[in-house]
């Protein structure tokens, strides 16, 4: 866990993977292997990194069912005694049910065992948040307790910190909280205007300042607070640079606002934080001072991928319970089931559920292995995935569901309502888009600048290679990346599906040289190309999870899996026309490529603030 | 647009399927961008001062005054100098308030006395005979001159008067009291107008009719009503063109006049992309507040009235005590404004003009000098500032030039300005109380010396100003004032 999100980019960075490689090499012992490569980086070059995503990572037979023990009282527990219904009225979660969690070990799942945690790994962490899922209030508060408010303390706390503060979290007797966001502030890091100054005596820093819509910001009595700090810089000026704190409820000078009402996720605790003249020990800061950002961005990066798992559950749930009615509901003397158009709404819920479920563990699995990987990429692309695929899902369901969807009483307003959440929150999945393709475009870029300067140059060469490969690819050759075949890693009976998701890996690396040949480093202001580059990689990205989970669960003989290569590929070819789509829409005076017009309307719309046209009932005078 | 000028002509002669037609096939054809119809917008002005003057040259008595088709070849042959601008709009029949409502737009026009050519009779000669008719519309007992008024006028005329003699200087008439009645945008009334011709009468019977203008004053009155209806913005509907039909039938030119305006009144209407309202307040902060917005593009600044008139009586600009003051900035002005160094002065300049409609009023501005290029502070992106993605890509290789569209175009840059103001008085002592107005918003002011430099203004101008920023225009004047534009536009052009 403590590798995942870890993403070098500066000399700050590396200092922080230190601290990093350090905490983690206590736990893993074992570790020989260089850094390896991240699969979804070298789809941008056109490479498929087999040895990643190939064969889909498993847990031994003890793991699972060390975990299966685990999970059953869980499961018993969130559909037995949790009322969602009630939690979501009430907009709090009942104390008995806050006590159980704790009894249950929640609060520390990814606590290593010797801080009395869990200590679970990525994948035992996805699966129980399968379950938590069940009740999306009780998931986002221990997802704002653990998966961000005290991972911090996980990734970037000394020794001391770290035995100070995990036992009492992981127990559940202390309640974290992260606390970044500030009114003027959401992603920008540089309009932060908490400021903690240092005292006189140089032994406590006081914090000024208040944070909005911080997840469990009236139970917390731990922060993660990331404030404003002077720092003196190598050339000897004084820079305002952000620095993390851990700073206690009892530090004094914290106060909390009354909670939000929110439109979802309602049992959860969600409210402003003020700091006046906290004092807080210099030991608490968490990192370097100044160091803040770094471990910001470490913290979000790390916390995304679970989400693919928790909306999987609670896909699996909701399909159950609408298949139940589409089964028993009889309209002229038939079962809705019988009728194509809800037919089709379960299909592509079970082929929601299934990617984003391939995704999600494809990515843990990697996070857990041996090395240093970094997932960042996949588990943004998991994040935007399951989310959007959520809110898509759920509203067919409540579609299905026909009135009673709508209806207070019956729990599927709820789901849709809390679902909402899911593509803003964790960053907003725009942000995250750009944050696939450009992290992406950059991996490529610096591969591809020497080629990029000799084509600017006009190297004779360079110049025939790429044409020659312009001129073979036009006339359809057949990509082989080496999927299928006699030692190829997916099953022949996908083997089609494999085709098309090299075929589509090709054509993207070729589209990305284009892009980069177009627009260089200018591309970040390209928002509407950088969004189908970001799609088509979330695309590709599925479509290797599903292939390569389906093929084990041939090879391993699962039950159904007749049923999963269905699944597998449904999607790769959806997946396919769809990038074949974005794809061409990505090339130079493209007729699918509306971007200017789209352009202008919004340029008129946003100049006028309002709807531009006249009505439709108006005359000229 | 040259194509379609054939079009409609063919149309005319093919007798009339032309105005739908026309009227709809053609719209694409229109899409301007904003600069593009600024750039229309000022050349119909232009053409439409053209067009005034001409016949104020050609006096009125000139049979084809706005005579449809032989005009465009006049006003191209008379044009001092044929600019391909002009050539974009043939038309003098044109809405008033595309031109008039644009920022500084000059085209004010006292829509009384030269829109209406006078009826041929009065020049010739009989000064009794200049208003036959001149008692019908003196007969208002209580002295209110109303719509009820003017349509009891005009009943009168057709009631006493069976067999419709001197009709058309009757229309003539009418057409010259509107305004004073204050019908001048009725369409009704205008229906009521045309009414009062004889139908079938003036119908050409045959081919030659229609060739050679078929009774001429009669075509001419009732264009002029027309045209009329134009200056004002008045849409013509079915009424008027089935009036029209059986009045001159459809192959006439007050038909022809009536499609055209059909086709153009749509295209025009609209064309401003900053509209000004028909009415403008009477209030002075009112007018400013109006005026502020229409000037400031950015939609979230703040008007605020630093002092408001002594008292409703006292609103002249005469009064030096207490004359309004209204100001406008928006929040990037303020932080432009705190972001200016001390060390640098603005200032305050004025007044300028600007016309809204028939109104014109000054304002001032508080601008800097451009920083010079050597002490501008190049915006530099943080190196941590987006917790989520890259701000910049770290490649050594920027746009193919492939790919750069952007024109080379020459920019001037002028220096930032801070704020505006709309003051009842030009002097000093009044916007020294703006700048102390605007402090408590933007305190770096205070620490900024300020300097002025009024222009004086034009005396002429100012002068006739100083009465229409109040006072409704009184013909002489507006008189004076359209010739005060004509020269200031022909100063502007040349």
């Amino acid at each position: 866990m403590s590798g995942c999100g870890l993403f070098l980019r500066s000399a700050a960075a590396a200092r922080l993977g230190r601290a990093l490689v350090a905490f983690t090499a206590s736990r893993r012992p074992l570790r020989t292997s260089p850094p390896s490569q991240a699969f979804a980086k070298e789809l941008f070059l056109g490479k498929i990194e087999k040895k990643e995503v190939f064969p889909f990572p498993e847990v031994s037979q003890d793991e699972l069912n060390e975990i299966n023990q685990f999970v059953g009282p869980v499961e018993k527990f969130f559909t037995e005694e949790v009322d969602s219904q009630k939690i979501d009225r009430e907009g709090k979660i009942p104390n008995e049910t806050l006590e159980k969690l704790k009894s249950l070990g929640l609060f520390g799942m990814q606590v290593p065992e010797e801080y009395g945690g869990l200590g679970l790994s990525n994948t035992m962490y996805a699966r129980l948040g399968e379950i938590i899922s069940l009740d999306c209030s009780i998931a986002v508060t221990l997802a704002a307790h653990q998966a961000i408010g005290l991972k911090g303390i996980i990734l970037a706390g000394s020794e001391e910190q770290k035995a100070r503060y995990l036992p009492k979290l992981a127990s559940g007797e202390h309640v974290a909280a992260f606390c970044l966001t500030e009114p003027a502030s959401g992603s920008d890091a540089a309009s932060i205007r908490t400021r903690a100054t240092l005292s006189e005596d140089k032994k406590h820093y006081v914090l000024n300042g208040s944070k909005v819509w911080i997840t469990n910001g009236g139970l917390a009595s731990v922060f993660t607070v990331f404030a404003k700090t002077e720092v003196v810089d190598s050339n000897g000026s004084v820079k305002d640079k952000v620095t993390a704190f851990i700073v206690e409820r009892d530090f004094g000078g914290i106060t909390s606002g009354k909670p939000e009402d929110k439109l979802g996720i309602r049992g959860s605790n969600t409210c402003e934080v003020h700091f006046e003249n906290t004092r807080v020990p210099v030991e608490n800061v968490l990192g370097e001072v100044g160091g803040g950002f770094k471990v910001a961005m470490n913290i979000l990066n790390s916390g995304r991928f679970s989400m693919g798992s928790a909306v999987a559950g609670m896909l699996k749930k909701l399909i159950e319970m609408t298949a139940e009615y589409a089964c028993t509901r009889k309209q002229f003397n038939r079962n809705l089931s019988e009728f194509g158009l809800i037919q089709e709404k379960f299909a592509l819920m079970a082929q929601k559920a299934y990617v984003m479920e391939s995704m999600a563990y494809l990515t843990a699995g990697m996070l857990d292995q041996p090395g240093f990987p970094d997932c960042s990429i996949e588990a943004a692309m998991v994040k935007v995935f399951s989310s959007e695929a959520a809110w898509q899902c759920v509203s067919e369901a409540l579609q299905v569901l026909g009135g009673s969807g709508y209806m207070r009483d019956y729990p599927y307003e709820r789901i849709l309502r809390d679902s909402r959440i899911l593509l803003i929150f964790e960053g907003t999945n725009e942000i995250l888009r750009m944050y696939i393709a450009l992290t992406g475009l950059q991996h490529a870029g610096r591969i591809l600048t020497a080629r990029v300067k000799q084509l600017k140059q006009g190297n004779v060469t360079t110049i025939m290679e790429t044409v020659s490969q312009r001129v073979r690819d036009s006339l359809g050759r057949t990509v082989d990346l080496g999927l299928t075949g006699k030692l190829g890693a997916v099953h022949p009976s996908m083997e089609d599906s494999a085709h098309k998701l090299e075929q589509n890996v090709h054509y993207f690396s070729r589209t990305v040289e284009t892009l980069l040949l177009r627009f260089g480093k200018t591309i970040v202001e390209e928002q509407l190309v950088l969004k189908r580059v970001a799609n088509i990689l979330i695309n590709l990205y599925g479509m290797t999870a599903v292939l390569s989970r389906a093929s084990r669960s041939i090879r391993v003989g699962l039950q159904n899996h007749d049923h999963e290569v269905l699944l597998a590929n449904i999607f790769c070819t959806e997946a396919y026309y769809q990038n074949l789509f974005a794809l061409s829409q990505l090339d130079k005076y493209s007729p699918e490529n509306l971007d200017e017009l789209i352009k202008k309307v919004s340029q008129q719309v946003l100049e006028k603030r309002a709807y531009v046209c006249a009505h439709p009932l108006d005359w000229t005078s | 647009m040259r194509l379609l000028r054939l079009r409609e002509v063919k149309a005319f002669f093919q007798g009339h399927a032309a105005s739908h037609q026309l009227g709809w096939n053609w719209i694409p054809r229109l899409s301007l961008s904003p600069k593009g119809l600024k750039i229309l917008a000022a050349s119909l002005s232009c053409c439409r001062w053209l067009s005034d003057r001409q016949r104020h040259e050609l006096g009125p008595s000139h049979p084809a005054g706005p005579g449809p088709l032989s005009g465009l070849g006049r006003y191209l042959q008379h044009c001092p100098h044929r600019s391909p601008l002009l050539s974009v709009v043939l038309y003098p029949q044109v809405t008033p308030q595309a031109p008039r409502g644009l920022h500084c737009s000059t085209a004010a026009h006292n829509p009384d006395s030269p829109l209406v050519p006078r009826p041929p009779e009065p020049q010739r000669g009989l000064v009794k005979a200049l208003a036959p008719h001149e008692e019908l519309f003196r007969q208002a007992p209580d002295g209110v001159r109303d719509k009820a008024s003017f349509v009891q006028a005009v009943q009168n005329f057709t009631q006493y008067n069976v067999h419709k003699r001197g009709h058309v200087d009757f229309i003539y008439l009418a057409l010259r009291k509107m305004r004073e009645y204050g019908v001048e945008r009725d369409l009704a009334i205008y229906n009521l107008l045309l009414d009062i011709f004889p139908k079938e009468v003036f119908r050409p019977r045959n081919i030659f009719h229609s060739i050679f203008l078929h009774y001429p004053r009669q075509q001419e009155c009732g264009i002029a009503v027309l045209e009329q209806m134009e200056n004002h913005g008045v849409m013509p509907n079915k009424e008027t063109e089935f009036l029209l039909t059986q009045i001159f039938g459809r192959k006439s030119y007050p038909m022809l006049k009536f499609v055209r305006m059909k086709l153009w009144f749509t295209r025009f209407k609209n064309i401003n992309p900053f509209p000004v309202p028909r009415d403008l307040p009477q209030d002075p902060v009112d007018l400013a507040r109006l005026a502020l917005r229409h000037m400031e593009p950015d939609l979230s600044a703040r008007v605020t009235v630093y002092q408001m008139p002594l008292s409703k009586d006292s609103t002249d600009a005469t009064d030096p005590t207490e004359p309004h003051i209204v100001g406008i900035q928006s929040p990037d002005q303020q932080a432009a404004l705190a972001h200016h160094d001390p060390a640098r002065p603005i200032f305050v300049e004025g007044p300028f003009s600007l016309w809204l409609r028939d109104k014109c009023v000054y304002y001032h501005i508080l601008r800097a000098d451009l920083l010079p290029p050597e002490e501008r502070e190049v915006e530099e992106i943080p190196e941590e500032w987006n917790l989520y993605y890259p701000m910049q890509l770290d490649l050594a290789y920027g746009r193919s030039s492939w790919d750069d569209y952007e024109f080379n175009i020459d920019e001037v840059e002028e220096g930032p300005v801070f704020a505006i103001c709309m003051a009842g008085a030009h002097d000093q002592a009044t916007l020294a109380k703006w700048i102390q107005g605007l402090q408590e918003t933007n305190p770096t002011l205070a620490r900024i010396p300020v300097v002025f430099r009024l222009s004086a203004s034009s005396g002429e101008l100012l002068a006739s100003s100083s009465g229409l920023e109040e006072t409704p225009l009184t013909p002489p004047e507006g008189r004076e004032e359209e010739e005060n534009n004509q020269q200031r536009q022909q100063q502007s052009q040349s």
